[in-house]
Formats: structure tokens, sequence, C-alpha cells
């Protein structure tokens, strides 16, 4: 009878799935309260999530992220092919493929963007595509990267903002002598190939994209994407009041609702609390230097790091700062990045040990220190308190220093800071971009803590060019192994993406690297 | 002394207090800790990051000849571009501060509205029912934080009863207008409270004078005593806490527009300092003190054509 009824259950369950999949609707806007507006729309030279997050609807790639943010699949490139040595990467063109304007997408402009993003003078992201030794057009369907070394992470590489294919020459037709003055000038009413083309914006309020009607890829229904016919962002920087416009109906969704909000939101008839997985952990940053101006430093002891993070009650913060929606980390990066290794939390709560590493340590009677934490942020400064309170059993008298962010980036870049509460996001589906910035001193000094260790250094730079898999896992099991062990960071939780959304809207996705997806969005009319 | 000369005395007070604002503002967005490299890269920037930003906006140069190239910026008109938004200053300074301006006189006028009849209800019926009334209601509206109070408006007025908006700035002028209705109450509401209980004294202590007792005896009707007489003597002292509450105001646009999401110039002003948007900061700082000023030459003037003795 039971059975029966399972059967007869999932029978329906697979109708109604079945139903619902070819149910989609088309046309309709949808409309999205963010919290901060875009600043700078060029795929090379933005700088910023609020820019990242949302050019994949504007810009589209050769390779696309998989909505798990771990693989690649096919974008405006439908095949392509590592060569046996590595050090090559051929790619064949879709066929019939335009820019938002009509005009075709060529050969040509794909080598002209590959370049203009590996360029070591345009922005910051270059060095994604740093292996790259040249990019060059074999005919108008074929383009082959050549790389310098073998680099296993170039074809997540592809599939990040920055290697967008832009059209070579409405760019150069843009006014401005410089390639900074142009991309300002370009970025006004930006051509590209994704989903969506930008047709208004009013800075600091709102930015309206309409579809583009050339974008190559097809719904379900058969014809092509996207269902809607456009995206307005609005910008609404109070949290409150973002959640305020959902509920009365203004809006059909708002990102980054407070953890605070979200069981809130969960029990609200009409509205989708969506938890997208994301590659967001969450840290405290030790500065491990022996001596920081001049005084010396006790964070430089490994035994009193140990002890603080066993006397740090991760749990306890999870449900404080982030209301039970984060978990505790196994290792350094999120648990969605590839290669990510660990098992089971990391230092989990263990008071009576903590004192014991205390006691051992050359600070058996504890020290005075600071943490730094972003004035306003409620997040830090829950976590600021929580620690305060956990590490005063170990003798620790912990000073919270609430400064805005321009303040606290120049202390961690000058290396004059204690410690620091901070986040992380991936912006590849690579382990090598989190690992350059934490462990491979040099980077940034391993977080600007100073930590430095040779054996990490030298996994890291032979992982970089490593394209043997299960080579490359060992690797970065040994790297994992030993940050987690000794390195400058307390780990504390990873969380995933809030969104919100009304009930009429489906096939919203926001990747574990941030990027929000509108292209198979639909309405209920 | 004329009105015109009084005027034009005034007028070549402002040059000095500018060009005081102009260096003040200049040191101390620079004395903040931070520059707009950091603030544009944040935690991951790189050293050659960072150099190439400084050098893209001219800040590897001596600080004094930076103050140079802004006092030229500032004469010729073209205040060079937002170091976070890339975009020129002038522009940005033109979209935004309009809907600051208009919502600051729009809370300006509510809050007059407000406070004037109530003001002469509460001083009238000194110390009765109504004037309790009014002063409690009042003491509520000053005594709430203004993030607050637009939250509460917010919710009621919008998400329940759905008869305003719930935020934002909406498209064209006239929607504009309705948007900046609970904001622009928001912030109406404490500097009413301030005005209306000044005003209330002020009315107490003319409606007693000699002249009013005069004006009454030679059978002049109460309507017209108390608009000739009561009001225009009661308002000198008001007027002039009203032109000083102005800078209060735009002070609070800054919450407002955040809490209702309105793009103005406080909003920017926010995100320009925590940017160190160094351009838009020494811009926006200047043209609000234009405006500041302005307000107060204005009030100033209304003062002495109220009471012909201020300009002397």
């Amino acid at each position: 009878m039971t059975r029966l009824l399972m059967t007869g259950a999932s029978a329906a369950a697979l109708i109604a799935m079945a139903f619902t999949a070819e149910a989609q609707e088309r046309g309709g806007t949808m409309t999205y309260g963010r919290y901060a507006d875009s600043l700078f729309l060029d795929p090379v030279l933005n700088d910023a999530n609020v820019d990242i997050w949302i050019l994949s609807n504007l810009y589209d790639t050769l390779l696309l992220p998989t909505e798990d943010g771990q693989g690649v699949q096919a974008g405006l490139a439908t095949d392509w092919t590592v060569a046996e040595d590595g050090l090559s990467v051929t790619l064949t063109m879709r066929d019939g493929i335009m820019f938002s304007d009509g005009s075709p997408i060529t050969t040509e402009d794909v080598v002209w963007s590959l370049d203009r993003a590996r360029n070591p003078e345009n922005g910051i992201w270059n060095f994604l595509l740093a292996s790259v030794a040249s990019v060059e057009a074999i005919d108008d369907k074929t383009v082959t990267i050549r790389l310098s070394q073998t680099d296993p992470s170039i074809l997540p590489a592809l599939t990040v903002f920055n290697s967008a294919i832009m059209p070579k020459a409405a760019f150069e037709a843009a006014a401005g002598a410089t390639d900074a003055e142009k991309a300002q000038a370009f970025s006004e009413a930006p051509i590209g190939s994704g989903p969506f083309v930008l047709e208004s914006w009013e800075r600091g309020a709102s930015m309206h994209l309409v579809r583009n009607e050339h974008y190559w890829d097809m719904g379900e229904d058969g014809q092509p994407l996207p269902y809607l016919d456009g995206v307005t962002f609005e910008v609404i920087p109070d949290d409150a009041t973002r959640i305020l416009r959902l509920q009365s109906g203004e809006i059909d969704g708002a990102e980054l609702i407070p953890f605070a909000r979200v069981a809130e939101l969960q029990n609200t008839p009409g509205i989708q609390m969506e938890l997208f997985p994301s590659t967001r952990v969450e840290y405290i940053t030790l500065n491990v230097r022996p001596e920081i101006e001049g005084e010396v430093n006790p964070l430089s002891d490994p035994k009193v790091r140990e002890a603080m993070n066993y006397a740090t009650n991760k749990d306890a913060i999870i449900q404080t700062v982030t209301f039970g929606v984060g978990t505790p980390q196994t290792t350094y990066m999120s648990s969605a990045t590839p290669l990510a290794a660990g098992d089971g939390p990391l230092f989990p709560y263990d008071l009576a040990r903590a004192q014991e590493l205390m006691a051992e340590s050359g600070y058996p009677d504890g020290f005075s220190t600071t943490l730094l934490v972003l004035a306003g942020n409620q997040d830090e400064i829950g976590i600021g308190t929580a620690v305060q309170q956990m590490w005063s059993q170990i003798g620790i008298d912990l000073e919270l220093q609430q400064v805005d962010n321009a303040t606290r980036t120049e202390e961690y870049r000058n290396g004059t800071f204690d410690m620091r509460v901070a986040a992380w996001t991936n912006d590849i589906a690579d382990p090598g971009q989190i690992t350059s910035y934490f462990a491979y001193s040099p980077t940034i000094d391993a977080l600007h803590s100073g930590w430095k260790n040779e054996e990490v250094d030298q996994l890291f730079e032979a992982s970089q060019s490593e394209t043997d898999l299960a080579k490359r896992t060992e690797q970065y099991a040994r790297i994992q192994e030993i940050f987690n062990a000794t390195g400058p960071t307390i780990p504390l939780y990873e969380t995933p993406y809030p969104v919100a959304l009304q009930e009429r809207v489906h096939g919203f996705v926001q990747i574990p690297l941030g990027n929000n997806i509108f292209r198979s969005v639909w309405l209920d009319q | 002394m004329s009105t015109p000369e009084y005027l034009a005395r005034r007028l070549l007070q402002l040059i000095p207090t500018l060009i005081a604002i102009l260096v003040i503002v200049f040191a101390l967005v620079r004395l903040l800790p931070g520059d707009p490299a950091s603030a544009i890269l944040g935690d991951r920037a790189l050293d050659a990051d960072v150099e190439r930003i400084n050098r893209e906006y001219g800040l590897d140069r001596p600080v004094p000849v930076q103050f140079g190239i802004f006092v030229r910026q500032v004469l010729t008109g073209d205040l060079g571009n937002s170091t976070s938004l890339k975009v020129p200053v002038a522009q940005l300074i033109a979209e935004r501060l309009p809907i600051t301006m208009l919502l600051t006189l729009m809370a300006a006028l509510i809050s007059v509205a407000l406070a004037v009849p109530l003001a002469f209800v509460a001083a009238l019926r000194r110390d009765r029912l109504a004037d309790s009334a009014i002063r409690g209601a009042f003491q509520v509206g000053l005594s709430m934080p203004v993030f607050y109070l637009g939250l509460i408006l917010l919710t009621v007025f919008g998400a329940k009863l759905r008869w305003f908006p719930v935020g934002g700035s909406g498209d064209g002028f006239l929607d504009l207008l309705y948007h900046l209705v609970l904001p622009a109450v928001t912030l109406a509401l404490s500097l009413a409270a301030v005005l209306m209980r000044n005003l209330r004294a002020a009315i107490i202590d003319v409606v007693d004078a000699d002249y009013v007792t005069f004006a009454r005896s030679k059978g002049l009707r109460g309507g017209l005593i108390l608009l000739r007489h009561v009001l225009r003597n009661a308002l000198i002292s008001t007027l002039a806490l009203f032109g000083l509450s102005i800078g209060t105001l735009l002070g609070g646009a800054v919450v407002t527009e955040t809490v209702f999401a309105i793009p103005g110039a406080g909003r920017l002003m926010v995100d320009s300092i925590t940017g160190r948007d160094y351009p838009v900061v020494q811009s926006l700082t200047l043209a609000l003190a234009v405006l500041v000023s302005v307000t107060f030459l204005l009030t100033d003037l209304l003062q002495a054509w109220l009471d012909p003795r201020i300009a002397r």
C-alpha cells in the first residue's frame, strides 16, 4: 500500500515536473533589487563584484561555467581541445553568432578581446590569463590559444568575465585616446553578445536591460533565449527597504538578504527564499610577523594561533551571526571549490585543549591585541563580539576597532594590523586563485599576514602547471594540510548567497562564483 | 545701507568662505586613512595595480600640484572624473544634486506648512488640551531617529496601505515628486517640531506686546492683526532658525536617501567618502557649501525685509 502510494506520488511528481518544464512563459520584465549599483561595465577594467556578478548577462565568453560552478560548458565556442602536450587550446566557434548590434562575431574579435584581457597593463584580472603566450585565428571558425607553460586552469579562465568577447571595431571606434578612455565611452552603451543589452542606466538608481534579439542559445520551447523581455536592476542599499519592496510586490527579487531575515522570509507565503551554494568563506586573518611596528607579536607563536582556533566556538558563531545558515569550514577554501579537501570541521571547539596550548605557549598569562571590524557591518561586529568573549577564556584581552573599508585596507596592505575579519569569494572555478592570495607568499604575503611556508610555495608553483589531475589533487591536499594546521587564519564559516524571489519567478540562479544568471528566467504572467 | 549694497557685501563675504572650504576639504579628504586605489581595489590589491591607479588619477604627483589642478578644475568647471564611477564629476553632481535640493525644498515647505498653523493654534490655546496635544505629538517626532521614522512610514504608508511607493525615484518629474513625499515628510517632522516650538514661544511673546494691544485697541480685525503684526514679528527669529536648519536638513537627506533608495547627493557623498573618491568629495562639498551659503543669504534677505533694522 505504502509502496503503491509512493509510486503514485513520484509519478505525480514526475508529471508535475514534466509539466512545469514545458510551461515556460515568455515576456515580462524582472525587477531585481541590488544593494549597490554597478560602477564600470568593462569586462577587463572593472574591479568589483557589483560589476562582475552581472557582466555575464551583457557579455558572453567562449566557454560558460556550469551551474554548479565547478566545470565548463559550451558558450560562443562549441568545441575545445587541449593539445596533447598541454601547450595549446583550439576552439571552434559557434555558427552564425552575432553581437547585439547584429554584426557577426569573428575570430578577429576573439583574438583582440583575449589579447586585451591578458595585457598586463589592463586591469587587475590579467593574471587569470598569465600563461597565454599568443592567441591566433587559424581560420574564420577556429582560434588557437598557445601557452607559455601548461595551465590546468586555462579552460575555467575562458569562462571568467574578463575573457568576454567584445566587438573590436565598435570598441576602437569609441571616443577617447587610450584603452581606458575608450572603455569608459564604450561601457556607457556596451555591445556584447550576452542574453541582454543595456538600454538605460540612471547611476545610483536603476539599470534597465532588454533582451538581445541576436542571442545564440535556445530555450526549452525551441525559441531563442532569453524568455524575458528585460531585466531592471533597482539599487536599494538599505536591507530593510529592499525586503519591504519585495514584500509589497514592487520588485521580483532581492539580493543579499541579511541572515537574520532568512527564516522569516522562508515562512512568508508567496516568497521563495533561495540559498544558492557559494564559494564565500568568512575568516579572521592574523598577522604572524614576529614584530608589528616594533612590538613583539604574540600571534607569531603557532601554539597561540592553535589555541585561538580551538577556543573559537564556530557553531555558536554560526548560530548567532548567520542564524544557522552558515556551515563550518573543512578547509580554508569553500567546499564548492574544485580540489577542496578536508573531512570534518577545522579545529572543533575544545576549550580545555585551547587552555593547555596557551599554557605551553610563550604567553601562558595571555596578552592584549586588536581586531579590525568593518564599521556598521552587523556580521563582522557580531563575530568580533563573540570571539572577544570566547578568547577571554584563554587570557586574551581583545579590543575591537571599528573602521571603514579604505582604512582597513591601508592597515592590511601595510601589514600593521593585528587581526581582521575578512571574506572571500572565488572568481574562477579553480583552487589556484584563492591559494595564490591565501597561502602562496609571493602574491600578497599570504593575506598580508607575513606567513611563509617554503613547501607550500613550491607545491603551488608546481601545481600551476600540473595538468595531471591526480598529481594536482595530491599537491593541493598537501597545501591544504599545511595551511589548515599552521596558517595565519581562523576559519569561521561558509555561507550561501541569500536571494529572495517572488513565487512567479522561475529559473533564476546565482552560481557559486556569484554571477547572477537571468538568461533562463521566466515569469508567470 | 540699501538692499543692493547689502547683497553685494554679503556676496563678497562668500568668497573667503568658499576658498576656506576648498582648502579644508582638499586637505581633509587626504588626511583620511586609505586612498582611492585601496578603496577601488580592496583587499586583493597588488602593489602594481595601486601604482597604476595612482598614476591614472594623478595621485602620484606632489600634493601642491594636485591642489593646483583642483583649483584649476573648479575655475574652469571641468571637475575631472570620479575615481569610483569613472564618469565626469560635473555630470554626477548635475544628476544627483537637484534631487536632494528638491527633497530638501519639499521637506522645508512641509515643515513650514505644519509648523506655522500649529504654532498659532498652540500659542493661542496656550496650556490647553490642543497645545499639549500638538507639543506632545511633535515631541515624539523629534525624539525618533530619522531612519527609524522613515522605515515606519515606509512600512505603513508604502507596504501596508500602498498609498506611496516603497522608495525609489520613479520615472519623470511628477513621479519623482510622488516618490519624494514620504522621505520629505520623514525629514520635515523633526524640523517642524523645532520650528513649531520656536514659533509658538515667539507668538506668545508678541501677542502680549504693546503694539499688538495697540493695534487691537485701534479696532483692527483679529485676522489682520495675526498676519501683519503677530506673524511678521514672530517669524524673525524662527526664520533665522529655519535658515540654519537647511544645513541639518541636507545632512538628514544622507540617511533618508539611503532608507528610501533615492539617488541623491547625500548618498553620493557617503559612497564617495567610503570610496575615497577625492574628486567627487571635493567638488560635491563645495557645491553643497555654495548651496547652504545661498540659503543663508536668502534667509538673511528675507529677515532684512521683515525687520529692516537687520540690514543696517
